[in-house]
């Protein structure tokens, strides 16, 4: 197992986003897309999670119905809504905004100040 | 934003869903992670196990996800609302008390208020009524004479103000303005004779032009309104009754339809009904009939046949819609033109036309004469009404600021475990809004009980108040915001002090002392200087206002009240006029007369104390130039009215029956008019013009002692007394002494004036004594109504005192157990307590008698017989007061005196 990173606050719900746009996911699928996507190196807590998915869905930016699972449980599942798919265009700019000026920053040297 | 909203309201709506919903969602986020663990070769229970050590604190998260949806504030809430009704379920006496005591506060509020919102705010029930306009004129104090006969009163600006117009120059305006859609003329008639199936009725009414009901949009509830075409000289009379008098006379038939009345007499065709909410447009005076004027004039008018002709009788009101678009400027320059058109060219010498300015008024309200008369008396109730609420916020304040004293302990534990203050103060607010809510709630359904018995309270000018109180937007929000306020003001302070503790020591001590509670007792001590200072204020008022109907009911009267009593009559509306009417009126006396237990009857035009009246010029014959003319009170009388009412008769003699029509013109005066006689010999035997020449040449031929006439307030004025019969009039007023209780007449006379005439009834039957307790009707409903104000303030106060001293002395029972160990005297503790109550008492008398000093000027011309700073008044307030609160102060300290020292101090 890789050693794990804490998340940025705000960060959160910018993966929960970017999962849900890959298809529509219950609670722990949003979990286990998130481990795969990010290749197991962030570390969530998993209560965590639901508190980031209610706040989302109160938002608008994702949609929920409750559906049944792979092995045959009653599950509520999330998908994106128009609105949630702009607010992930903008996070994700912003955040590459971001980490392009922060990479560039700590790239620097000596003398080239 | 709405997606929020909706996900709020959705949450709170299904809230039991909501819940299951995440219980069952983490549900399945623990499970598929045990099934995961399984997998990876744990057992079961250990899997399980794992998988919730994962997830984290359930219960935590999940109030994380309500939070998120926004359902925390709401849980919150719901939680507090619990806790209170608990507390006041667990406190009864308290609960009953605050409860009972702001029930009566916002009932008093809310009841005044519906009062001011239905007399003074209404807008008249009509379509668009913003855009009604009054038309109005001004003119100098001197600027006019014998030409105008309608009502002037003086005008803010300077000069008088006029709200009548002559009926050509309403034609010229109504025929040539382009600024009013409709411009309506109406004249107010008190008292119309209608008869119904051989009855006779005398209701209220309106003589109206033709566009009256389109100009002020009105539909009718059944039938046509008058129009245009049915105000015609000539024209067969129509009629529109009200709603209310269509119930009373035809039972809500709608056969009244085309059914032939007859109103003064005339007859006319039943049109129309006015809707139930329609009463005219006068707030406060509903009308029941409405005539065209030109069609029905002559059974109005008999004696002035040109009177819409003529430019000299200017008694009509007018109002108009204006079109949209036009300002008020326009509307009033474009008037303004058109009435100086319509004034005379060549006035005489007498008739001087120079009116100032012609005003278009705002006449959405309809006509201002009930604001004028009730503003200011209904604005003195709202005050009173307000002081009464703000003593029962500050003893309700004063009893929460006690009880959280016994919640210390808890509130301290709150607050050490971390619970936020703000959080703390929200509760306890919670719990204040609690007791407002159901507390206020009562009282404005108290209020709305009570409404119908309410406006015969407010009586406050002799003309009764008619409104309909009704619920409406306005009220809903005085009434809401009412609540709101009481639940702050009684709970801010309060919660603020409990939630000041001082953590440790509370904790520490299971008795609370020290500086936070003495603290909370300057608190409950000012609370007590308010109550007691507005009860100071309320206390003088209600002696001004006692004193001042004491002063007017012991003002020497001049004639005997006892056994009178009164009744009116108009035959002239029955048809009578003329010889015949003098005939009428001397038959009906004459039977009076004859009834059994009458001893003396007479009458007169006007009753005594009445408040009606009419004054006259006369010129004193055989007197110097210039001091000839005298401006009198004039009374048309029949033989034995001194007599009847009691006046001695001084000098000379009676009216006989023989000073009729044709005998010599007689009169008599009183003191006052025989004391200003220029010449100052006896009066008996000087003559003066009474009215025109060749007629008024008249003899006076006795003087009787001075009587108040019109008012209480002033004494008598010069009086001129006619005898009937040589004079024109329409109605009289009838007074009969009895030999024993005079209401007791009543049936016999009625039974036999309608066999005279059963088409002449009588109105406003009452013995001379309700007259006279009528003619302060206002100053006995301030009387009553500040006496019961300010006794509940002292009962609220003292209460106040009662609570907070009995609670000092409950939180000193160690000390004073100690002091008593330590030879201490009961006397001295009782000092001791007393002392304690002193100090707010005093500074709120202190308070109070500022307040009084600063408040009774706006009274002032309210009273009589004394002045706003009467000082026993407020000498006996002030002891009144201080009594009642030592009294209160006594029983807690009686209490502090039996204190066994022994088991005082065991306790500790």
């Amino acid at each position: 197992m890789p050693p794990r990173a804490d998340l940025l606050p705000g960060t959160l719900d910018l993966l929960i986003l970017k999962s849900v746009s890959l298809g529509t996911l219950h609670g722990y699928g949003v979990l286990l897309r998130i481990e795969q996507i990010t290749g197991g190196a962030l570390l969530v807590e998993q209560g965590a999670l639901y508190p980031a998915l209610f706040r989302l869905e109160h938002r608008g930016l994702l949609q929920s119905e409750w559906g049944v699972s792979e092995n045959n449980r009653r599950a509520k599942y999330y998908r994106l809504t128009a609105a949630g798919r702009r607010a992930l265009r903008a996070e994700t700019e912003s955040w590459n905004r971001l980490t392009a000026a922060m990479a560039a920053a700590l790239r620097t040297r000596t003398g080239e100040v | 934003m709405w997606v929020r909203l909706r996900s709020f309201v959705g949450g709170l709506a299904r809230r039991a869903r909501v819940e299951r919903d995440l219980a069952d969602e983490i549900e399945f986020h623990v499970r598929a992670r045990a099934e995961h663990w399984e997998r990876q070769g744990l057992l079961p229970p250990e899997a399980a196990r794992k998988a919730r050590l994962e997830f984290g604190a359930v219960e935590g998260y999940k109030e994380r996800c309500r939070e998120a949806r926004g359902l925390r504030l709401i849980d919150e809430l719901r939680g507090d609302l619990g806790y209170g009704l608990r507390q006041m379920r667990a406190a009864p006496m308290f609960t009953a008390i605050a409860v009972g005591i702001l029930a009566i506060a916002v009932g008093a509020n809310t009841a005044v208020f519906s009062v001011i919102e239905a007399a003074l705010w209404r807008m008249l029930p009509v379509e668009r009524p913003e855009e009604l306009r009054e038309l109005a004129w001004t003119a100098r104090q001197d600027g006019f004479s014998g030409w105008y006969n309608g009502s002037m009163r003086p005008y803010p600006g300077g000069g008088l103000i006029a709200t009548s117009f002559a009926y050509p120059v309403y034609a010229h305006v109504r025929d040539n303005s382009t600024a009013f859609a409709d411009l309506f003329l109406f004249d107010r008639n008190d008292r119309i004779n209608i008869g119904v199936a051989g009855q006779a009725h005398v209701v209220p009414g309106l003589l109206v032009s033709g566009s009256f009901f389109r100009g002020l949009g009105v539909e009718m509830a059944i039938g046509r309104p008058i129009v245009p075409e049915d105000d015609r000289a000539g024209t067969p009379p129509v009629a529109v009754l009200s709603y209310r008098c269509w119930q009373r006379l035809f039972g809500g038939n709608p056969s009244a339809l085309g059914q032939t009345i007859t109103v003064n007499s005339a007859p006319a065709v039943v049109i129309g009904v006015t809707p139930p909410g329609f009463y005219g447009v006068e707030p406060g005076r509903p009308i029941d009939l409405v005539v065209p004027i030109t069609a029905i004039l002559p059974a109005f008018y008999d004696d002035m046949p040109d009177i819409l002709r003529s430019s000299r009788h200017w008694g009509f009101r007018v109002m108009g819609r204006l079109k949209p678009g036009v300002t008020d400027e326009e509307a009033q320059t474009e008037t303004e033109a058109l009435v100086r058109q319509a004034l005379p060219v060549n006035p005489g010498q007498d008739e001087r036309y120079d009116l100032t300015d012609v005003l278009v008024n705002a006449g959405g309200q309809g006509l201002d004469a009930l604001r004028r008369n009730y503003a200011r008396p209904l604005w003195l109730l709202m005050g009173i009404a307000g002081a009464i609420l703000l003593i029962a916020c500050a003893n309700i304040a004063g009893l929460l600021l006690t009880r959280a004293t016994s919640r210390q302990r808890e509130i301290s534990i709150r607050l050490a475990v971390g619970a936020g203050r703000a959080r703390l103060v929200r509760q306890l607010l919670t719990e204040s809004f609690l007791l407002a809510c159901v507390g206020g709630g009562l009282g404005i359904g108290l209020a709305f009980v009570v409404r119908d018995r309410l406006l015969p309270l407010l009586n406050l000018v002799q003309e009764p108040l008619e409104v309909t109180l009704g619920l409406n937007l306005w009220l809903l929000a005085f009434s809401i915001g009412l609540c709101l306020a009481v639940g702050v003001l009684c709970g801010i302070l309060p919660a603020l002090r409990a939630t000041r503790a001082n953590v440790a020591p509370m904790l520490a001590r299971a008795m609370p002392s020290g500086s936070a509670s003495g603290s909370r007792l300057f608190a409950g001590k000012t609370l007590i200087a308010l109550q007691v200072a507005l009860s100071v204020v309320l206390l003088v008022g209600a002696g001004l206002f006692v004193g001042t109907l004491v002063n007017l009911r012991s003002e020497a009267l001049g004639f005997r009240p006892e056994h009178v009593l009164l009744f009116d009559m108009d035959a002239a509306l029955s048809g009578y006029e003329g010889t015949r009417l003098h005939d009428f009126y001397e038959r009906a006396l004459e039977r009076v007369s004859a009834a059994p237990g009458v001893r003396a009857a007479s009458m007169s035009q006007y009753g005594l104390l009445e408040g009606g009246g009419r004054t006259e010029d006369i010129v004193v014959s055989g007197a110097p130039r210039g001091r000839a003319k005298m401006h009198v009170h004039v009374l048309f009388v029949a033989p034995r009215f001194f007599e009847t009412m009691g006046i001695p008769l001084l000098v000379g003699r009676d009216f006989t029956s023989s000073d009729r029509e044709a005998a010599p013109r007689v009169a008599l005066g009183n003191q006052t008019l025989a004391r200003r006689l220029p010449g100052g010999r006896s009066p008996v035997g000087r003559r003066i013009r009474y009215g025109e020449p060749p007629d008024g040449d008249t003899e006076i031929i006795g003087m009787v002692a001075d009587a108040r006439f019109a008012t209480l307030r002033e004494p008598s004025p010069p009086i001129l007394y006619l005898p009937y019969r040589q004079h024109q009039h329409h109605r009289m007023t009838f007074a009969m002494r009895a030999a024993g209780a005079p209401a007791a007449l009543a049936s016999a006379i009625r039974q036999t004036l309608a066999e005279l005439d059963p088409n002449v009834p009588l109105l406003n039957v009452m013995t001379q004594n309700e007259q006279i307790n009528r003619s302060v009707q206002q100053e006995r409903t301030f009387a009553q109504l500040v006496s019961g104000f300010a006794a509940l303030a002292v009962l609220l106060a003292c209460l106040g005192i009662y609570g907070t001293l009995a609670y000092s002395v409950a939180r000193r029972t160690s000390e004073i157990g100690l002091r008593m160990a330590l030879g201490a005297r009961p006397w001295n503790i009782v000092q001791l307590v007393l002392r304690e109550s002193l100090i707010p008492v005093v500074m709120g008398a202190v308070l109070g008698l500022a307040g009084a000093i600063a408040s009774t000027r706006l009274v002032e011309s309210m009273l009589f017989g004394l002045t706003p700073h009467d000082a026993p008044t407020f000498l006996i307030a002030t002891l009144a007061l201080v009594g009642s609160a030592l009294l209160a102060a006594w029983l807690p300290s009686r209490r502090a005196a039996r204190v066994d020292p022994m088991s005082a101090l065991r306790c500790e």
